[in-house]
This record gives structure tokens, C-alpha cells and sequence, in this order.
């Protein structure tokens, strides 16, 4: 008697060598659902503790089982004693994976507050505070406006550097969350086994019928207790920790545990340092020490400068302090930061979670993408995609939702073939489905047999009853040695024969039978049928696709009469001369939106790369029904079979197409790796194992490429944590892999990665946008100090303005920004060259600094000697009046008029100064975000109101301006004093020439491209 | 700024001998670009300098467009001091030469001699009258005549006589006058309602009266008699309205000289003067408007 045992969900936590039996694995989290109480029976574990010292799996693969006793002095029948048990225990620590350390949060905190830019706040606060104390100890009046200042900037840094973090908090929190939806490795479940692999010892013989699977694959793979590969990872003699057990029954030594686990090794080092910069990252950094550089640049030169004309060394010192705060773009990290979490929020409807806010920008740089086959591509569910019966080849419909054509159904073979599918078949709907489509329906069984009753279900209808009218007799169970199945059914009532079937590889079957089922005549199976039958094998074993064969036979009433005693084991019954009745084929099919996927990808000059652990010609042919390889593109063998000629005489440059095998790919050098992915735009890499991925990834990244990888399995994480953005399966992915990848695709599906491409280019351009918008005011808020120092007029605006701009009135404006659309079909650009295309280049800070941001100067000071001189300040008075100005005890200080005016009364003319100078920055700035909209196209082809946030942005900054303008009680508290209407309209006409000029450059700029003017000016 | 930095390090990127780059640019790529700017500032200084002017046009030569930041007006005082305080030695010169240098240097501009010139000066009379009013702003008149103000209006403050401003006494002199504003006429108080008790004594017909007293309660009394000097005791009306500089270029403000004769020595004083007036204000964050604010230590030790 053949038992069987079935055993799903459950985990092992050991790695451990196989010393008998064979069986199958499967990746834990696949899916296969978990119904939490695993039928693991506790008694056919015999797991014995190991030793490892430094030892990473070694040799223990390959060496004998007596050997490994000694090494693990440990007993393969008996296992450790429970003191060596213990002293195991002890040494090792638990058997479980420890977290991997974080950063403490206060250092990610203080990490936010110590940026290059926070850093000169700090200083700038320093020196306002030493300013402070020594005006204070002198007893100088107004030295509180210091204390003021300093005590606004350090806020500033701090509420910046909150709002950083709470950013990242996020962002780690999404994850967090996330990892709740996924089922956890239960620990009770190991402590369990804790106990029995020290008390329960090996009886278990290894001769069951077993079902045996491989455990990174999602495929199952079976395991034997031989050593089949030096590789500890490809030999399938080691169970590896986190694969689930999908059959069978094993036994096996403990050889390795906890964080020593391949898994272990790999949640290490994928958690561990050594996290490539993000593009995004590095541009920001960059550009963030350019500013930087700049800031001190300005504010030294400008520090001697005031030393040379003959400040004191403390005026000086607050010079320098307030260039640093005007030149500052404060609020340009907290709009980048918005910008890509926005987007990311974007993503997360469209089923990509970004983890890492600026993995969405990588997205959007990425050359070539390294995707998997399995579930990603295609659908992840067997479906019955041919059918070879009456010697024609019929198509099934494959689509997700049945919305293919249907094939005749009108032919006798076709009811017998159909019968037979039907009832020789064990697999079984789970109850209580009737309301979902077939489809979707969950089923008990393999791969192959659901993909039959589901097609079965489709066409005749009614699967279950159908089989209750044939009664099952006798069943011999299909197996992977004699790849046959029979089925003894018998019919209905007055018919007394019975009705044997089967179905199984069909070289097999077609051994078995003698006649042939054609439009329903049972005609003599002779040479030319079986010529038929090859090729149409062949036809469909081309496709790539999984093809069975279909036999049944009514058996003679008298030789097997009702009652008459079948034996499975003994088969007493006929299994030759039976009747041929079709073939059936199935495919893993690709999902309906890919290949427009890979088209748009292909468009958007990204190269998709197929890498996967199924067989080279079922890879090809998804490749080629995705779009991967193009319609007419050959490879090497095709050409060699075109021309009739040796494959080595093949030009290989004439290939466009090339399918590498994980054999292959293993003698190749990286050279060799390279040149083929040089050559080969289209690439398939079939039967790879997941360490190859890695070499691909790498591989791709040496010839410079951006590349993006998916993955699901636990050992994908290595090549996930490497590629520049790593894409981890929602569904049928690990945690480890989750953890490890910088976006999960909650859907699985190829087609969210395309949308999140143009995503990340969409931001790319925006933020461009945002950051040209916000460095453009940093030039109207330096010159006035520049202004100030070298010409001595009354400062025309403070520091705690310039803070308001930055920080108030500007920021929902070039937030607004990322909300624009795209200028053109970005997905028909090729991606971003990172070394050359920055995301602040020369053009763009040379047009906002000298060009926009020259003219908003020019209308601030313009405004600013409109109010001076209707005040009573012509503009030569106001030309070294500083010092006069500035005195406190002046208080009949004369103007243009002759009249005399106070300190205090000089004092809110300045403010109202301020306060003109920031009207003028944020009217110019309107229009500076308008212009901003595009940055090659004219804003009246992008539309002026289609970005509704963008308006509202416009509206709130103009309100905001208005609060602070005349709020009551404003002048004393931030310097704004309420200014005359007039003063808000000076500086329009500069706003329109800013948007007048713009349009002049972008006209240009498309007018003709490659010109100076483009060179120069597009940025 | 330029990816170059990277490729062939600092030097490269400032002088390219290959390419013949300066700065990663060729001569005449910075010919080209330097021209463009050259260009564009000229225009934007140009259109800068044009809009000023335009401005300039648009302003009125002999009153500001607005005057809502300098009036009301402020109340100054000479001498002045730093942290408004006025200590001195009477027996030591030096502790008081810089406070009677600088009224003497203020009242020099109030010399007879200067105002001998008929065409530009008239006398107004020594005692308080009605506004003067001579002509509208914008008038052809012309630049007006300014009224006297004789020194000697200010008696033993006048320096005249005492060089030394009665400090040498101990009976300090302080000149007080009001800050001009162009086309502003102070109005006197039309009631006592606004007035302490005991500067209603000053008011009178045509007259901006001044007051001192005490800041503090307990220096209730030690200030002694405050003597004040000038038209009226105060700011006559017929120095009023001011034609702005280019009209009133004489224009001499009417000034209040203000002595503390019996001042308690040895201590430190505060003292409060104040202008009262209908359209006098005061303001919590200008101690100088309408009103002043003075620390008093005459030494005799």
C-alpha cells in the first residue's frame, strides 16, 4: 500500500542535509494558502542540531552520512542527546533570524538636523547668537532682533528635520505595515520542533510515495538524498530553511541555523550596509554642496569685502550669517521630499509601494530591467492553451477573463477527449466558489491537473456532477516515474462496460494505444498517424508548452464484468492497445497587458531582459508572445537553421535575439557576459538559478545601464538589495525579498513597473522643475544684502522675510509643480543618461540665478525705490545713508523733502521695504511658476489652468502674502508692515517680461534645437 | 558646476590645453555667452534706470507722495547722547564740552547774521500767531521766505551770553524742537482733557505748549523748576506749514529751549517731555515720537 503524505504550509527552520527520502519544497510564502495548522507530523522529523562554526554549508552536501556524524557528532537515527542538545542550544542561541539592526532613531534624527545646508544654519544661528550676546553685554538697543533671528533659524532647522523625519518614519512605516499582510514565520512552530529534534528520532522510511519539490523556485523541485551538484544552493540533497514542504516526507541533519542559514546569510547581507546611493540621492547631494560651497563662497567673499570697506568684525560677522540665510533654498529639501512622497502616494494606488521615496526617480532612470517570467510576465497559472485532436491543432482561449475565441466544438473526438480530461483528473474545486469566475477559482491539486479541470469546468460545464456519473473504480496515481495515470469509471446504467482513461507524457501514451480517435471513428493507429502525432507534439512542445496525451478504452463486459476485482498495484487489467484520443497543451500564459508593457518599454528605450528558471524554449516563446524578443528577430540557432549552416559559422552581430542557459551562462566570463548583452538587444536567460540573476544585474550595471530587478524568492535579495532598484513581488514574493527591494508590486504584474517608469521620469522632470522655481528667488534674496553692504543703502529686506518666502509663501507653489503633466510622451524618450542629464545642471541654475533671478532682483529693487522715494528717500539719498540711517539717536535724520524722521519711524520704513521687496519676489514668482510649467513647450499649449493644484497654489501664496502684509500686529512680530496697494503692482510688469522672456526662450529652444540659444538655454 | 571637474580634476577644468577651453569653454563660446549677458544686463539696466526715472517723474518735487510713515512727528532734542543721557560735572569742563559744543554748533545755524537777507527772511513777530501759510505747494510762487528765529529768543539758553549753556551752574539747557514734516501743521489741543494738570498752565492761543516733568514718581519734586525759553514757551504757530527743501530752503524751526534751574544734584533723574496737540501722537515703540525721554545727573561732588 502507497501512502501519502501531504504536507503544506509549514516551515522548516533548519537547513539540513538529506539523508534519505525525497521530496518537495516550496517557497514559503507562494501560493499555496496558509491554513495556519500545518499537518506537519512532529514524528517524521528527526532533525538533529548542528555544529557550525564558521562554517557556511562547506562540503556537508557532498560528504557521506558517516562522515557528517562525526562532524556533527551527532547520530542520523538518534540524533543528539539532549545535553549536547542543550549545550548546541546554548552556543548557537535560538534558531531564529534576528532583525536586523537599525539605525537607533535618534541618530536618524539627528542625521536629519546635521545636512550640509542644516549645518550652515547652525552656524548662521551661532553667529547670530554670539552677536547677540556681545550687543546685549554693549546694552545696544535692538540687539534682540538677533536673538530673534537665531532663535527662528534653529526652529527652522528643527521643524525641517522633523518633518525629514517623519518622512523617512513613514516610508519605513509603509513597510512595516506591510509585512503584517504577509504570514509570518510562527516561532511556537520552532520551538516545537526545538524539543523534538532532541527527543524524536528517524524511523521513517523514504520508500512512500512522495510528491518532491525544489525550495527557491516556485516551481516545487524534488529533493534526493543525493548529492547532485557541488553548488550547496543547486544540489538537491539540502533542505533550505523557509522553503515549505509541499509533499512528503524526509529525513535529514540539522547542519545549520538561526542567522547562519543561507537565508540568514542573505537577510544580513541584504539588511547590511554597502545601500547603493540612489541616483536621486546623489544628484541631490551634489547639488546640495554646490549651494553649500556657494553659500560660504558668497558669504566669505562678502565677509572680507565688509572687513575691506571698514565694518566692524561683528557686522561683518552677521553679513556673512545673513548671505548664508538669503542664499539657503530652506524649503528645497522639504519639496523634494514632499514631491517624492507624493508620487510615491501616486504609485501606491497604481499597486507599486515604494519603500525608499527616491527609488520612484530610479524608476524613472532605468535602462534595463531584469524581469522574471513566473508570475510577473505571465499569469502564474497553468492554462490549457492547445488542444491536437482529429490531427488539427486547436487554440484554446488563454486570456485572464475568457474573452478569446473558442475552438469547434462540434467534433465526436473532442466529447472523448473532453470525458477523459474530465475524469482522469484528481484535482478538485475548494467549495463554496460557485460566485467567482472559473478562473479565479481555488483548486486542490498540481499545476497541470487544475489547469484541466478549470478548462474541463469552462467547456462542458460541471465538472463534479459529471464525474459522479462515472463512478471511479480503481485509480493508479500519476507519478513522476511511469508519467502515466488510469482511471477505471463506470458508465452508465445499461451499459456495463467499463471505461478505463489516461492520460499522461505523450510519447507514453501513444506507446500504449493501438487506434486513434479521429472525428469519432476509432481508425488503426498506422505510420501516418503516427507521423501526425510527432509533428503536432513537436508543433506544440515549440510553443514552450507542457503537452499531455489523452488515451481511453472501453473494456470487453465479459473479461471485466461488473464486481470484477481491479488491482492498482497489480494491474490486472489492460494498459496496451487502447485508443489515442488527443493531446492537450499548457502554458503558463502570458498576462493581457504585458506585451503592451514591454512595447511601451521598448518605446521608452528600456531594455527588458527575461531572466527565469524555466526551460530555454518555454522562456523563448513567452518572450516572443510578450514582445521580449521582437517579431522577426532571430537568434543565433534560427539563423544557423535558416541558413543550414554550423552555429559557429553564425555572425553573431546578426542576432538581434539570444537565449543564454544557466549552463551557458556558468562557462561564460564576465567579458563573455557582456560582449552577449552588448551585441543581443533582445535577451532571455532560461533555467538560470538566482545566483546568476546577480551576475546579470551586475553585469548589465558594468555596461553602465540603471537596472531594475525583480524577484520574489528569498535568494533573489541578494541581486534585489543590488540593482539600482530592486522590485519585489507583492504575491508571491518573501519577506526577505520584500526587505531587501526598493518597491513591491502589490498586483505582481510587469505593466505597474511601466507606469512606475513613467512616473519616475514624470517626477524627474518635475523636481527639476520645483528646484529651478526655488533656486530662482535665492538671487532677488542675496542681491539686496550684496546691495546693501557694497552700496550702503537701507536694507531692503530682512532675514526673517527671506525665512517667510522660503518657508511659507513658496512652498505649496513648487510642491504644486509636481503635480504638472508631462511636457511631451515621456515614454517616447530613452531614459536618462545619470552621468550627463543631472537633475541640476549648469543651464538650469545659470538661467534661474543670472537670468530669472536677475530680473526678480531688478523688480525688487525697483519696488523697493518706489516706496523709498514716495516715502521721502530718492534713490541717491538712499545711496550710503546706511550708517545715518542705522543710527539709533538719530532722530531728526533729514529726507529728500527736508523732513526729519526718528529711528523708529526709519525703522518701519525699512520693514515696509521688506515688505515691498517680498510682494515683488512673490509676484515675480507667480509668474516664475508659471514659466516653470514647461520647460520647452509654451504654457499655452500646456494650458495655464489644467493644473488645478497649481492654481490653488497661486491663490493661497497671494492670500498667504496678504495675511502677513496686513494682519494686524505683523510689524512688530515678523517685520511686515501693511504697504500701499499701489507697491504690489510695481513689480508686474517685471512678472511679465519674466513670462514674455521665457516664452521668447522656449520658442527658440523648439524653434531650432541644437542651436546656441538651445544649447545655452534649455535646461 | 560642470561634469569636467570630474573627468580631468581642477586644473583641467580651468584651462583645457586640448580643446583650448578656459572654464570649459572655448574663447569664443565665452565671447558668445559674455556677449549675451552683456546684452541682457544692458536691457534689464536700462529698462531698471528707465522705470526710476519714470518714478522720479512721477513724484512731486516739493511734498513725498505719502507721508504716513514720518508723521506724526518726532520730538528731538540737542543735545543728545548716547542711551539718552545727559551726565556731566559742573566743576569738570571736560564731562560737559561735548553736549555745549553740539548746541553751540546746532544754534550757529540760528545766527542773526544769517538771517539778515531780506528776500529770504521775514520777521513773523515774538509772539504766537495764526499759521502762515504762503501759497500752495504746487504753486508758481516760487521759493518762499522763511521767518525768523532769533537766538536770543531763547534767553540764558541762547549761548549767547553763557558759552556755556548754564552747565558751569548746574542749570543745564537742553534745545528742543519739533521734527519737520513738509505741509504739516501741528494743531494745539482744543481741550485739557489730554493734558495733566500740570501742564495745562502752558496752553495757550497758537501755541504747540511743551512740558516737562518726572518720568519716575519717586522723583516727584527733585527736578525742581523746569524754565522753558522761546516764542510762547513753546512751538508758535506761524512757523507752520513747512515748504519742503526746495521751496523753504531757509526755513528755520521754531525751538523751545528748556532749563532746569533748581535740578537735585547727585541723582539720577528721569525726565519726560512731551508736545501736546491734536495731531501729536505718541507710540509705545517710538520713544521719540510727540515726546522724549532723558536721564538727568548733574554732578557737584
Amino acid at each position: 500500500m502507497i501512502k501519502n503524505v501531504v504536507l503544506q504550509t509549514t516551515h522548516f527552520f533548519y537547513e539540513k542535509k538529506i539523508t534519505k527520502s525525497i521530496f518537495y519544497l516550496q517557497d514559503s510564502y507562494n501560493m499555496f494558502e496558509m491554513d495556519g495548522e500545518g499537518k506537519w507530523n512532529a514524528a517524521y522529523i528527526p532533525f538533529i542540531v548542528p555544529f557550525t562554526i564558521g562554517q557556511f554549508l562547506q562540503d556537508d552536501h557532498e560528504i557521506t552520512i558517516e562522515e557528517l556524524e562525526m562532524r556533527y557528532t551527532t547520530s542520523v537515527t538518534k540524533g543528539l542527546t539532549s545535553r549536547m542538545a542543550s549545550e548546541v542550544l546554548e552556543r548557537d542561541g535560538p534558531n531564529e533570524l534576528l532583525p536586523p539592526k537599525g539605525t537607533p532613531e535618534y541618530i536618524k534624527f539627528a542625521r536629519q538636523l546635521a545636512g550640509g545646508l542644516q549645518c550652515l544654519m547652525w552656524v548662521a544661528a551661532v553667529i547670530c547668537f554670539i552677536a547677540f550676546g556681545i550687543e546685549f553685554s554693549r546694552g545696544t538697543l535692538g540687539c534682540f532682533d538677533d536673538l530673534y533671528l537665531a532663535i527662528t533659524l534653529i526652529t527652522v532647522v528643527v521643524v525641517t528635520g522633523c518633518f525629514g523625519y517623519y518622512q523617512e518614519f513613514k516610508s519605513t512605516n509603509i513597510i512595516a505595515s506591510f509585512k503584517n499582510l504577509v504570514p509570518q514565520v510562527k516561532i511556537w512552530k520552532y520551538r516545537k520542533c526545538m524539543v523534538i529534534s532532541v527527543c524524536i528520532l528517524g524511523q521513517l522510511e523514504a520508500n512512500l510515495g512522495l510528491y518532491l519539490g525544489g525550495c527557491w523556485e516556485s516551481e516545487p523541485q524534488s529533493k534526493t538524498p543525493e548529492c547532485t551538484h557541488e553548488n550547496p544552493l543547486e544540489t538537491k540533497n539540502i533542505a533550505f530553511f523557509s522553503t515549505t514542504c509541499l509533499e512528503g516526507v524526509a529525513t535529514g541533519t540539522v547542519i545549520n541555523t538561526g542567522d547562519r542559514t543561507i537565508i540568514g546569510r542573505i537577510a544580513s547581507l541584504a539588511s547590511g550596509v554597502g545601500n547603493e546611493k540612489t541616483p536621486i540621492a546623489i544628484e541631490i547631494e551634489h547639488f546640495v554642496d554646490i549651494i553649500a560651497g556657494l553659500a560660504i563662497f558668497f558669504g566669505f567673499t562678502f565677509f572680507v569685502v565688509a572687513m575691506f570697506i571698514g565694518y566692524a568684525f561683528l557686522e561683518a560677522m552677521i553679513f556673512f550669517m545673513a548671505i548664508v540665510v538669503a542664499y539657503v533654498p530652506e524649503g528645497l529639501l522639504a519639496t523634494v521630499t514632499v514631491c517624492l512622497s507624493l508620487t510615491a502616494k501616486r504609485l501606491a494606488r497604481k499597486n507599486c509601494v515604494v519603500k525608499n521615496l527616491e527609488a520612484v526617480e530610479t524608476l524613472g532612470s532605468t535602462s534595463v530591467i531584469c524581469s522574471d517570467k513566473t508570475g510577473t510576465l505571465t499569469q502564474n497559472r497553468m492554462t490549457v492553451a492547445h488542444l491536437w485532436f482529429d490531427n488539427v491543432i486547436h487554440a484554446a482561449d488563454t486570456t485572464e477573463d475568457q474573452s478569446g475565441q473558442s475552438f469547434d466544438q462540434s467534433s465526436e473526438t473532442w466529447r472523448s477527449l473532453a470525458r477523459v480530461a474530465a475524469l482522469c483528473n484528481r484535482a478538485i474545486f475548494k467549495p463554496n466558489q460557485e460566485s467567482l469566475p472559473i478562473p479565479s477559482r481555488i483548486v486542490v491539486g498540481d499545476a497541470s491537473e487544475t489547469a484541466l479541470l478549470k478548462f474541463t469546468e469552462l467547456t462542458i460545464g460541471n465538472t463534479m456532477e459529471y464525474r459522479e456519473r462515472f463512478k471511479k473504480v480503481v485509480e493508479v496515481p500519476f507519478n513522476s516515474t511511469n508519467k502515466f495515470q488510469v482511471i477505471h469509471e463506470l458508465e452508465d446504467p445499461l451499459d456495463l462496460r467499463y471505461l478505463l482513461v489516461m492520460k499522461g507524457a505523450p510519447e507514453r501514451i501513444l506507446e500504449r494505444c493501438s487506434t486513434i480517435l479521429i472525428k469519432g471513428q476509432e481508425l488503426p493507429l498506422d505510420e501516418q498517424w503516427r507521423e501526425a502525432f510527432q509533428t503536432a507534439y513537436m508543433d506544440l512542445g515549440g510553443l514552450g508548452e507542457r503537452v499531455l496525451g489523452f488515451c481511453h478504452i472501453y473494456m470487453n463486459e465479459k473479461e471485466f464484468p461488473r464486481g470484477y476485482k481491479f488491482e492498482s498495484e497489480e494491474m490486472n487489467f489492460p494498459t496496451s492497445g487502447l485508443c489515442f484520443a488527443g493531446l492537450i497543451s499548457m502554458i503558463d500564459p502570458p498576462r493581457a497587458t504585458v506585451p503592451d508593457a514591454v512595447m511601451k518599454c521598448r518605446t521608452a528605450g528600456i531594455r527588458v531582459v527575461m531572466v527565469t528558471g524555466d526551460h530555454p524554449i518555454t522562456a523563448r516563446a513567452i518572450a516572443a508572445n510578450v514582445g521580449i524578443i521582437s517579431e522577426g528577430s532571430e537568434t543565433i540557432e534560427d539563423i544557423a537553421a535558416r541558413k543550414r549552416i554550423p552555429v559557429e559559422q553564425v555572425n553573431k552581430r546578426d542576432a538581434r535575439a539570444c537565449v543564454i542557459n544557466g549552463g551557458q551562462l556558468k562557462d561564460m566570463s564576465s567579458e563573455e557576459l557582456d560582449e552577449a548583452l552588448r551585441s543581443h538587444p533582445e535577451m532571455v536567460f532560461a533555467r538560470t538559478s538566482p545566483q546568476q540573476k546577480l551576475i546579470i544585474v551586475e553585469s548589465c550595471q558594468r555596461l553602465g545601464s540603471i537596472v531594475a530587478v525583480t524577484g520574489d524568492g528569498v535568494n533573489d535579495s541578494p541581486a534585489l538589495k543590488k540593482a539600482d532598484i530592486g522590485i519585489a513581488m507583492g504575491i508571491a514574493g518573501s519577506d526577505a525579498a520584500k526587505n531587501a527591494a526598493d518597491m513591491i508590486l502589490l498586483d505582481d504584474n510587469f505593466a505597474s513597473i511601466v507606469t512606475g517608469v513613467e512616473q519616475g521620469r514624470l517626477i524627474f522632470d518635475n523636481l527639476k522643475k520645483s528646484i529651478a522655481y526655488t533656486l530662482t528667488k535665492n538671487i532677488p534674496e542675496l542681491t539686496p544684502y550684496l546691495i546693501y553692504i557694497t552700496v550702503s543703502v537701507p536694507l531692503p529686506l530682512g532675514c526673517i522675510t527671506i525665512l517667510f518666502i522660503e518657508l511659507a509663501t513658496d512652498i505649496f507653489p513648487s510642491v504644486s509643480l509636481a503635480y504638472e503633466k508631462a511636457e511631451s510622451d515621456i515614454m517616447h524618450l530613452k531614459p536618462r543618461n545619470p552621468r550627463k542629464d543631472r537633475l541640476v545642471n549648469e543651464a538650469l541654475a545659470v538661467y534661474s540665478y543670472f537670468q530669472i533671478g536677475a530680473i526678480q532682483s531688478f523688480a525688487g529693487f525697483t519696488d523697493y525705490f518706489t516706496a523709498m522715494a514716495q516715502e521721502g528717500w530718492y534713490p541717491l539719498l538712499c545711496v550710503g545713508l546706511r550708517s545715518q540711517w542705522e543710527n539709533v539717536h538719530l532722530q531728526d535724520l533729514q529726507d529728500s523733502y527736508g523732513q526729519e524722521w526718528t529711528y523708529a519711524q526709519r525703522l518701519y520704513q525699512e520693514y515696509t521695504c521688506y515688505t515691498v521687496f517680498f510682494v515683488s519676489i512673490e509676484i515675480c514668482q507667480i509668474s516664475d511658476v508659471l514659466i516653470r510649467k514647461t520647460r520647452r513647450l509654451s504654457v499655452f499649449q500646456q494650458g495655464f489652468f489644467r493644473n488645478k493644484v497649481l492654481v490653488s497654489a497661486i491663490v493661497f501664496q497671494l492670500l498667504l502674502g496678504n495675511l502677513l502684509c496686513y494682519c494686524p500686529g505683523m510689524p512688530n512680530i515678523f517685520n511686515f508692515m501693511p504697504i500701499r496697494v499701489q507697491w504690489w503692482f510695481v513689480p508686474v510688469p517685471y512678472g511679465i517680461l519674466i513670462f514674455v522672456y521665457d516664452e521668447i526662450r522656449k520658442l527658440g529652444v523648439r524653434r531650432y534645437p541644437g542651436s546656441w540659444w538651445d544649447q545655452e538655454l534649455y535646461y | 558646476m560642470s561634469s569636467n571637474k570630474e573627468d580631468g580634476g581642477w586644473k583641467k577644468f580651468v584651462w583645457n590645453s586640448e580643446k583650448g577651453e578656459f572654464c570649459g569653454r572655448t574663447g569664443g563660446s565665452w565671447f558668445k555667452i559674455l556677449g549675451f549677458y552683456l546684452i541682457f544686463y544692458s536691457f534689464l539696466a536700462g529698462l531698471f534706470v528707465g522705470t526710476i526715472q519714470c518714478l522720479l517723474l512721477t513724484l512731486s518735487d516739493y511734498k513725498p507722495t505719502w507721508q504716513d510713515r514720518v508723521a506724526p512727528p518726532g520730538l528731538s532734542h540737542t543735545p543728545r547722547s548716547d542711551k539718552s543721557e545727559l551726565a556731566f560735572n559742573l566743576n569738570d569742563l571736560e564731562t560737559y564740552l561735548p553736549y555745549t559744543k553740539a548746541m553751540r554748533d546746532f544754534l550757529s545755524m540760528y545766527d542773526e547774521d544769517k538771517q539778515r537777507d531780506q528776500m529770504k527772511y521775514e520777521d513773523c513777530g515774538d509772539e504766537p500767531t495764526e499759521y502762515k501759510y504762503r501759497g500752495d505747494l504746487n504753486s508758481d510762487v516760487g521759493v518762499r521766505k522763511a521767518c525768523r528765529f532769533q537766538r536770543s529768543l531763547l534767553g540764558p539758553c541762547s549761548g549767547i551770553e553763557d558759552r556755556e549753556f548754564g552747565f558751569k551752574e548746574g542749570k543745564p539747557c537742553l534745545i528742543v524742537k519739533l521734527n519737520r514734516i513738509v505741509n504739516f501743521v501741528p494743531r494745539p489741543p482744543s481741550s485739557n482733557d489730554s493734558i495733566p494738570e500740570a501742564a495745562q498752565y502752558k496752553v495757550r492761543p497758537n501755541v504747540i505748549p511743551i512740558f516737562c516733568t518726572n518720568r519716575r514718581e519717586e522723583d516727584a519734586g527733585k527736578i525742581g523748576e523746569v524754565k522753558y525759553y522761546g516764542i510762547g514757551e513753546g512751538f508758535p504757530l506761524q512757523y507752520y506749514p513747512y515748504y519742503s527743501k526746495v521751496l523753504h530752503p531757509q526755513y528755520l524751526q521754531p525751538l523751545v529751549a528748556i532749563q532746569f534751574v533748581n535740578v537735585t544734584m547727585n541723582t539720577e533723574l528721569r525726565i519726560e517731555c512731551k508736545v501736546f496737540g491734536e495731531n501729536i501722537g505718541y507710540s509705545e515703540k517710538d520713544k521719540f515720537q510727540g515726546r522724549f525721554e532723558l536721564k538727568l545727573q548733574v554732578t557737584n561732588l
